[in-house]
C-alpha cells in the first residue's frame, strides 16, 4: 500500500475526488474509506443500498464501490438504479462483494457495474483501479 | 446386534431428545448472534484504533523522513571524504616532520663537523699571527740595529704588529661565536633528540587511530548513508503490513456473514425439529434433512473457526511488525545521526591539538636553526678579511725582499724575515683556501636546512588547515543533521508512545477477538453434542437423506465460494477447502 499523500490528486479538499462506500459491514466501509483517505481521495459512506441511493441522489460522487449483499436495496438494484439517475450513466461502480460466481458477475456487468472486487481487496490494488478510474 | 428403529420406534426416540435438541440449537443460534454483534463491535473498535495508530505511524515516518532527507543532504554525503582527505593530510603533516626532524639532525651534525673545521682552521690563523707578532719584534730589532738604514722597515714591523692584533681579535671573534654555535646545536640537538620519539609516537598514534577512526567513521558514514534505503523498505514494509490488516480486517467481514448463513440454517433446523403443524410421520421425515443440515453446519463452523484464528493471528503479526519496523530502524535514525557527528567531531579535535603542538615546535626549531645563517654571516665577514690578510701580506713579503736586496749583506736578517713572511703569506693562502672550502660546504648545508624547514613552514601548516577548514565545513552539515535529528527525537519520541499506546489497545482487542472464539467453540461443540445425539437416537440417519434436496436447501443464502465447497465436502465427503493462512487481497476486475 503505497505511502500517499492528499496532494496525491490535486491536495485540497476543493478538487479532491470524492468516491461513495456501500456496505452493510462497517468495518469494510471503514476499511475502504481509509484506505482511499489515505491514497488523497474524499470518501462518503452508506449502510445499504437505500441509503446510498438517497447520498448518490443527493450529491455528485466521481466513483461508487457498493456491496452485492446488503438489506432493503442490494448492490444490483442500487446499480440499476443509479443508472438511472440523470448525470449518473457513466460514473463508475464497482463491486466489492463475496460473491465470485460467473452469473453474479454477469448481473452485475447487465445492471451497469464497471467492475468486480472479491472480498478482501488488495489495497494497492484497488487504489490503482480507482486511479485508472477517476481521472 | 442392535437392530434400526422402526419408523414408529423412531417417533418415539425424537419425543424425547427432539426437545433438548431444539434448545441447544436454539441457545447455540443465540450465542452466535450475540458473538456476531461483540465481534463486530470489537472490529469496529479494532479498526479505529487500527486507523489511530497507521496516523501515529505516518507520524513517525514524517519525522524520520525529515530526518533522512537532512542526511541525505549533499554536504552530508561528502562529509566521508572530507574526512578521508583530512585523515590523509594529518598523515602527511606528521611524516614530513618527522622525515624533517631526522633531516636536520643530520645537518645538525654536519654542522657540528664543519665547526670542528672552523676551529682547526683558526688555530692555524692563531698560531700565524703568533709568528706574526714574533716577525714583528725582531724587525724592530734589526730596525733599531741598522740605525738610519733600517728606518724603511719600521712600517714592516708596525704592519706586522697590526696584522698580528687584527687576526687575534677577528679569531677571537669567531672563536666566541662558534662557541655559541655549538651551545645552540647542542640545545637543538637535544629537542631534536626529545622530539623525534615523540613525533614518532605521534606518526605511530596517528596512523593507528586514523585507521580505526576512519574505519568506523566510514562504517558508520556509509551506514548514514544507508538509512534513506533502510527507510524507504521500513516505508515499504510498514505498508505491506497494514494492506495485511486491512484485508484481515475485511475478512472478518467474509465470516461474519458466514456465521449469519450458520445462524439462518440453525433456525431451519429447529424449526424443522419442532415440527409444528407437523404430523408424528412428518417429524420422523425432517430428522435426516435436520442431521444433514446440521452436519453441514458443523463443516461451516469448524472452518470459519480456523479462518478466523487466521485472521485474528494476521491482525496480531501485522500490528507486532509495525511496532518493530516502527520502533528500529525509523526511531533508531536520530541516535544513529548524532553518534557518527561525534565520532568526527573527536577525530576532528585530536588533529587540531595536533597542529597546534606542531606550530610550537616549528618556532621552537626556526629559532634554533635560525642561528646557523647568522654563524654564515660571520665566516663570509671573515673570510673576505682573511684574502685582505693574504695580499697584504704577500704585498709586504715583496717590498721587504727589495728593500733587504737592495741594503745588501747588512740586511740579510730582514730578508730572512722578509721571505718568512712570504711562507707565512703561502701558509696563509691555504688556510684561506680551507675557510673558503668550509664556507662553501656550510652554504650547502644552510641550502640542505632551509629545504628540511620546508616541512616546518607556514605552507606545510596551510595545507592541513585546509583540510581541516573543508572537514569543517562537512561536518557543520552533519552537525546540523544531528542537531534536527536530536531536535526531532522528542517528538519522534512521542509520536512512537502513542503508536505503541494503540498497539496495546489493539493487542486488548485481539485479547477479546480470542475469546469470542473461545465461545465459538463451545457453541460448535453443543452443536457437535445434538449431532451425536441424533445418530446415537438413529444410526441410519445419515444414509436417509437426499443429498441433492439437502443441498437445494442449504446454499441458497451462500455468498462465498468456501461455504459452497465445504457444503459439498459435508455432504458428498469431497476435499474440504483449504483454509487460508494469510489474506493479500484480491485484485479489480474490471468490466
Amino acid at each position: 500500500m503505497g505511502r500517499q499523500r492528499n496532494s496525491h490528486n490535486g491536495g485540497t479538499t476543493a478538487n479532491m475526488k470524492r468516491i461513495l462506500t456501500v456496505d452493510d459491514s462497517s468495518s469494510v466501509r471503514q476499511m475502504v474509506s481509509f484506505t482511499l483517505r489515505k491514497a488523497g481521495y474524499e470518501v462518503a459512506e452508506a449502510v445499504d443500498g437505500k441509503d446510498g441511493l438517497g447520498k448518490i441522489s443527493g450529491g455528485k460522487f466521481d466513483l461508487i464501490i457498493t456491496d452485492l449483499n446488503m438489506p432493503n436495496v442490494d448492490g444490483i438494484q442500487l446499480i440499476s438504479a443509479v443508472r438511472k439517475l440523470p448525470g449518473c450513466n457513466f460514473v463508475p461502480i464497482l463491486m466489492l462483494t463475496t460473491e465470485s460466481q460467473a452469473e453474479k458477475k454477469d448481473a452485475g456487468r447487465k445492471a451497469g457495474a464497471t467492475g468486480w472486487i472479491v472480498k478482501p481487496f488488495n489495497a494497492d490494488q484497488l487504489i490503482a483501479a480507482v486511479q485508472k478510474l477517476v481521472k | 446386534m442392535k437392530s434400526a428403529p422402526n419408523a414408529a420406534q423412531r417417533v418415539v426416540m425424537i419425543t424425547g431428545t427432539r426437545a433438548e435438541a431444539v434448545e441447544k440449537l436454539e441457545k447455540a443460534r443465540g450465542e452466535l448472534q450475540a458473538l456476531g454483534r461483540a465481534t463486530e463491535g470489537e472490529m469496529v473498535v479494532l479498526a479505529r484504533t487500527f486507523e489511530a495508530l497507521t496516523s501515529s505511524t505516518d507520524a513517525v515516518l514524517d519525522l524520520a523522513a525529515t530526518i533522512v532527507s537532512s542526511v541525505e543532504n549533499e554536504a552530508v554525503c561528502s562529509a566521508l571524504p572530507k574526512v578521508r582527505t583530512l585523515g590523509a593530510a594529518a598523515k602527511r603533516f606528521v611524516g614530513e616532520k618527522v622525515q624533517a626532524t631526522h633531516g636536520i639532525l643530520e645537518t645538525v651534525t654536519q654542522e657540528v663537523h664543519l665547526l670542528y673545521e672552523l676551529s682547526v682552521v683558526s688555530r692555524s690563523q692563531r698560531a700565524i699571527a703568533l709568528q706574526t707578532r714574533a716577525l714583528s719584534v725582531l724587525t724592530n730589532m734589526e730596525v733599531a740595529r741598522l740605525g738610519d738604514a733600517g728606518t724603511g722597515f719600521r712600517y714592516l714591523a708596525q704592519e706586522l704588529a697590526d696584522f698580528a692584533t687584527s687576526v687575534t681579535k677577528d679569531i677571537q671573534e669567531l672563536a666566541d661565536h662558534t662557541e655559541a654555535r655549538r651551545a645552540a646545536i647542542e640545545e637543538t640537538r637535544q629537542v631534536l633528540s626529545t622530539e623525534l620519539p615523540h613525533l614518532q609516537d605521534e606518526l605511530a598514534r596517528i596512523e593507528s587511530g586514523l585507521e580505526s577512526a576512519l574505519t568506523v567513521v566510514d562504517s558508520s558514514l556509509t551506514q548514514l548513508l544507508t538509512m534513506p534505503v533502510q527507510f524507504k523498505k521500513s516505508v515499504q514494509d510498514i505498508a505491506q503490513q497494514i494492506a495485511g490488516v486491512v484485508a484481515a480486517v475485511q475478512a472478518h467481514d467474509i465470516t461474519r456473514q458466514q456465521i449469519e448463513h450458520v445462524e439462518g440454517a440453525l433456525a431451519a433446523i429447529s424449526s424443522r425439529l419442532s415440527g409444528e403443524g407437523n404430523s408424528q410421520e412428518g417429524i420422523a421425515q425432517e430428522l435426516p434433512r435436520a442431521y444433514a443440515g446440521l452436519t453441514i453446519q458443523i463443516h461451516q463452523g469448524r472452518t470459519i473457526r480456523q479462518t478466523v484464528s487466521s485472521w485474528v493471528s494476521q491482525i496480531r503479526t501485522c500490528m507486532d511488525a509495525i511496532r518493530r519496523i516502527s520502533a528500529s530502524e525509523v526511531v533508531g535514525i536520530a541516535p544513529a545521526v548524532l553518534e557518527q557527528e561525534q565520532h568526527i567531531s573527536s577525530h576532528l579535535s585530536r588533529i587540531e591539538l595536533l597542529e597546534s603542538e606542531s606550530r610550537a615546535y616549528s618556532e621552537k626549531l626556526q629559532q634554533s636553526l635560525g642561528g646557523l645563517s647568522h654563524l654564515m654571516q660571520l665566516v663570509t665577514e671573515h673570510l673576505q678579511r682573511t684574502k685582505s690578510v693574504r695580499e697584504r701580506l704577500q704585498l709586504l713579503a715583496f717590498n721587504s725582499i727589495i728593500e733587504a736586496s737592495r741594503l745588501g749583506v747588512q740586511a740579510a736578517a730582514v730578508l730572512a724575515i722578509a721571505k718568512r713572511i712570504e711562507a707565512i703569506s703561502t701558509s696563509w693562502s691555504q688556510i684561506t683556501d680551507q675557510s673558503a672550502c668550509t664556507m662553501q660546504e656550510m652554504l650547502k648545508l644552510a641550502e640542505q636546512t632551509n629545504q628540511v624547514m620546508e616541512a616546518f613552514s607556514e605552507r606545510s601548516n596551510q595545507r592541513l588547515r585546509e583540510a581541516q577548514l573543508e572537514t569543517r565545513g562537512g561536518l557543520d552539515s552533519l552537525r546540523s543533521a544531528a542537531a534536527f535529528a536530536a531536535g526531532q527525537a522528542e517528538k519522534m519520541k512521542l509520536a512512537t508512545e502513542k503508536m505503541q499506546a494503540k498497539i496495546v489497545k489493539a493487542g486488548s482487542t485481539g485479547d477479546l477477538l480470542d475469546a469470542c472464539s473461545g465461545r465459538f467453540d463451545l457453541v460448535l461443540a453443543e452443536m457437535e453434542a445434538v449431532h451425536r445425539q441424533l445418530e446415537i437416537d438413529d444410526p441410519q440417519v445419515k444414509q436417509r437423506y437426499d443429498a441433492a434436496e439437502i443441498e437445494r436447501l442449504f446454499s441458497a443464502s451462500y455468498t462465498t465460494a468456501t461455504e459452497r465447497e465445504v457444503l459439498q465436502a459435508a455432504l458428498h465427503g469431497t476435499p474440504p477447502p483449504v483454509v487460508q493462512q494469510s489474506f493479500e487481497g484480491n485484485s479489480v476486475e474490471l468490466f
